[in-house]
């Protein structure tokens, strides 16, 4: 064996995980295929959803007993990271790290499992809610004789989902359930989002919903789940940022002003390059928390790393993005350049599942606990 | 003789951690200056008598032959233990240049008195007006009879006044279209009347960089390093392993270890905003540490690192001069006050870090120095 095969079948098998990824979004029209379906409507393209799940993308964190290729978090964050790469609008790290992160870990043998891992179904995951003041509260919506009652706010992917696991309260204490979207008594409100997406505000008035999983596993398994979207949507971003910079790289090298191109004036150059560092550094740690959440049992460390992960994705998405605007000059603020594309993805996955400073703040108070039990 | 290449890293991690924890010198441990020799010669002659004094160099050399993963892991243990590096110019820069492009009478008159610190080295690049801009150095050396004649000046010469010889860049042909050419590696005693060493007083009170002045000093030809003219790439072949030790985060995790004990004991994470910018710091290093791993691993995986590695540097120094500021701000009134504070049983001198961190965004080719190379040879940026 030579020194530079020495990476390792881990390595390897994700390197390979990224290029089919890579080459079947490319096939699909990259970042001008989300452009369209922007344009269209604002919700995702049925083929591609079938398309990804031949490629085993939604099961990838799933164990393969239960029907997935059970390659972890940091497999998942390669998938992500390509998906964030040409800002495909479909609900992938929703689907990866909710949808399935609930139903893997609370009842892996429902048949809906295999039915979102091989594409036919969609679902959305719904468990925050909306207070007078318009942030959130504490969650109050109720599942009594087989149904719901209440609200919920924030549900992203809810247009074109095909159904809704609601996290609610029972008289038995915490439960899962399914709704589909078309349950009697479910209504629906969109809040548009800057990148042409939409979240849903849910309310149920007696909508009836099949009971899935109660007890404290139901609250156990939630707070796993959003780690692993949280994770997943650091990744996204990590991908986004790596695509914008590029974008940007390339403006600065063709567009002339005083007769050379931009990026032959120092001032830009630095600028690119503290870009570029960024990326590089937000990529390294990125990757790392991931693969670190692989090999951790313990649900308050993972949910620390998938914290440091989001602030520093956040971050970087947030100056590269920014920065790329501003590299770009007046054609950067038109929406006929896809750089802005970048921007608005970037502003709504930073928002979603709480952005840098919020995370700053939930892995200091997880570092402080384990430091005091220690 | 030991070749430590074929340990395991772990075994051989154990190894260096243990010789350092049993018999490095207590006073010693993170000294805050630059010692002259004679602080730390007892623990030199230690080192000297277990053959650790040059882990880079080849063991026929007197090395300790290690290979890129094994130096890693070396400095990594030397600088957890807050081990000092000692006079170490003549083994980290001279000896490397002599085993690659000296002699053999170079390498057996030289290589054993760097070994043993019977000489002691300082390093002569920069002048006054050639700092960044390196390849403008003025300082003549003119062939005479059996010597080379030696006028100009250096500067930023660090502990030349506790050098007994010099390793320099002089210009020993005036008349070359570019600039890098008629560049050569020269060396010279020290204790000569055409030589005058001067003191630097910097920012923080310390003594430790030095102007020296050359007034027809003299160094016989045979001291010349390499071919005539030839020191510039020489030099630059030197810098390689250089570049990604200079972005270790060692630095600036030693430095969060400090703030964090001396903002607890200050009660300064009571103050969210405090709290904020710690987390920020902390990640920053935290994260830094992922991307050293990765250039880490490629050397381990015997690849060569590219220009790329740059970019270590400069996070890794900007991120160490945050953390010396957040150590003011906690230090609140005595942010300006000279020499160790007590904070419970810890004493932490928060200016001398302060002050520590500034000139690392200078030396070893400025911040600034790094974005033109990383612009031009990774971004492949125009002009």
């Amino acid at each position: 064996m030579t020194q530079t095969d020495m990476l390792s079948s881990d390595q390897e098998d994700l390197r390979m995980l990224r290029e089919s990824a890579r080459t079947l979004f490319e096939r699909a029209g990259s970042a001008g295929r989300s452009r369209k379906l922007r344009d269209a409507d604002g919700g995702w393209d049925a083929d591609m959803i079938r398309e990804l799940a031949e490629a085993g993308v939604f099961g990838v964190t799933v164990p393969e007993d239960n029907g997935g290729l059970g390659m972890g978090l940091a497999a998942g964050g390669v998938i992500a990271e390509e998906v964030g790469r040409v800002i495909a609008p479909e609900p992938v790290v929703v689907t990866v790290g909710l949808s399935l992160g609930l139903l893997r870990r609370l009842c892996p043998q429902h048949a809906m499992m295999d039915q979102i891992i091989g594409g036919e179904t969609v679902l959305a995951v719904a468990w925050q809610e909306r207070g007078p003041n318009g942030g959130p509260v504490e969650a109050s919506c109720r599942y009594d004789g087989g149904k719901l009652t209440g609200s919920k706010a924030w549900v992203v992917g809810a247009v074109g989902a095909d159904g809704f696991l609601v996290v609610a309260d029972s008289d038995a204490g915490p439960v899962m359930v399914l709704a589909e979207a078309k349950a009697s008594g479910l209504s629906f409100e969109k809040t548009a989002q800057a990148d042409g997406s939409a979240m849903g505000e849910l309310t149920f008035s007696g909508t009836p919903a099949e009971l899935l999983a109660d007890g404290t596993a139901v609250q156990g398994a939630l707070a796993e789940a959003i780690s692993d979207a949280t994770a997943l949507a650091a990744a996204e971003l990590i991908g986004l940022s790596d695509r914008a910079f590029e974008i940007t790289l390339d403006y600065i090298k063709t567009r002339e002003q005083f007769d050379k191109p931009i990026g032959s004036f120092q001032v830009i150059q630095h600028r690119a390059v503290d870009l570029h560092v960024m990326r590089e550094v937000a990529q390294a740690g990125v990757r790392e928390a991931l693969a670190q959440m692989d090999s951790e049992a313990d649900p308050k460390v993972r949910a620390r790393l998938a914290s440091r992960a989001k602030a520093r994705a956040v971050t970087a998405a947030k100056k590269i993005t920014r920065d790329a605007i501003q590299l770009h000059g007046a054609v950067g603020y038109t929406d006929e350049f896809d750089i802005g594309l970048y921007l608005n993805r970037a502003l709504v996955l930073s928002a979603w599942l709480g952005d840098d400073a919020y995370h700053r703040r939930i892995w200091f108070d997880a570092r402080e606990e384990e430091g005091a039990a220690q | 003789m030991t070749d430590w290449n074929t340990l395991s890293d772990a075994e051989f991690r154990k190894e260096v951690r243990g010789f350092f924890e049993a018999e490095y010198p207590e006073e010693l441990r993170n000294l805050p200056h630059r010692p002259k020799f004679a602080e730390i010669e007892h623990w030199h002659v230690k080192l000297h008598a277990k053959g650790w004094v040059a882990p880079a160099w080849p063991a026929e050399f007197g090395g300790m032959g290690l290979n890129a993963a094994k130096l890693l892991i070396f400095y990594e243990e030397q600088q957890r233990w807050g081990v000092n590096r000692g006079r170490d110019m003549g083994i980290q820069m001279v000896g490397p240049l002599i085993i690659k492009f000296g002699t053999q009478d170079q390498k057996d008159y030289w290589l054993p008195r760097i070994l043993s610190c019977e000489d002691i080295w300082c390093q002569g690049y920069s002048e006054p007006g050639a700092g960044s801009d390196l390849a403008n150095l003025r300082t003549r050396a003119e062939a005479d009879g059996k010597d080379f004649v030696i006028n100009g000046q250096k500067i930023w010469t660090t502990m030349a006044h506790d050098a007994s010889h010099i390793f320099m860049l002089v210009r020993t042909d005036p008349d070359t279209p570019k600039k890098q050419q008629g560049i050569s590696f020269l060396l010279a005693p020290m204790d000569q009347a055409g030589v005058d060493v001067r003191t630097i007083t910097t920012l923080s009170g310390e003594t430790e960089f030095c102007e020296v002045f050359f007034d027809n000093a003299r160094t016989p030809k045979e001291n010349l390093v390499g071919e005539l003219n030839k020191g510039w790439t020489m030099a630059k072949a030197l810098l390689s392993f250089e570049r990604i030790f200079i972005g270790s985060p060692s630095l600036a995790q030693n430095a969060l270890v400090q703030l964090e004990s001396f903002a607890r004991g200050r009660g300064a994470f009571d103050d969210p905003v405090f709290r904020d910018r710690f987390a920020q710091a902390a990640l920053d290093v935290e994260d830094h540490a992922a991307l050293y791993s990765r250039f880490a691993d490629q050397l381990k995986r015997g690849e060569t690192l590219g220009a790329d590695v740059s970019m270590l540097k400069i996070w890794v120094t900007e991120c160490f001069q945050r953390i010396t500021e957040l150590m003011i701000e906690a230090a609140g009134p005595d942010g300006g006050t000279i020499g160790p504070l007590q904070v419970g049983n810890v004493n932490v001198d928060v200016l001398a870090s302060f002050y520590k961190a500034r000139p690392t965004t200078i030396y070893g080719g400025s911040n600034e120095i790094q974005r033109n190379i990383l612009s031009k040879a990774v971004l492949g940026l125009p002009g």
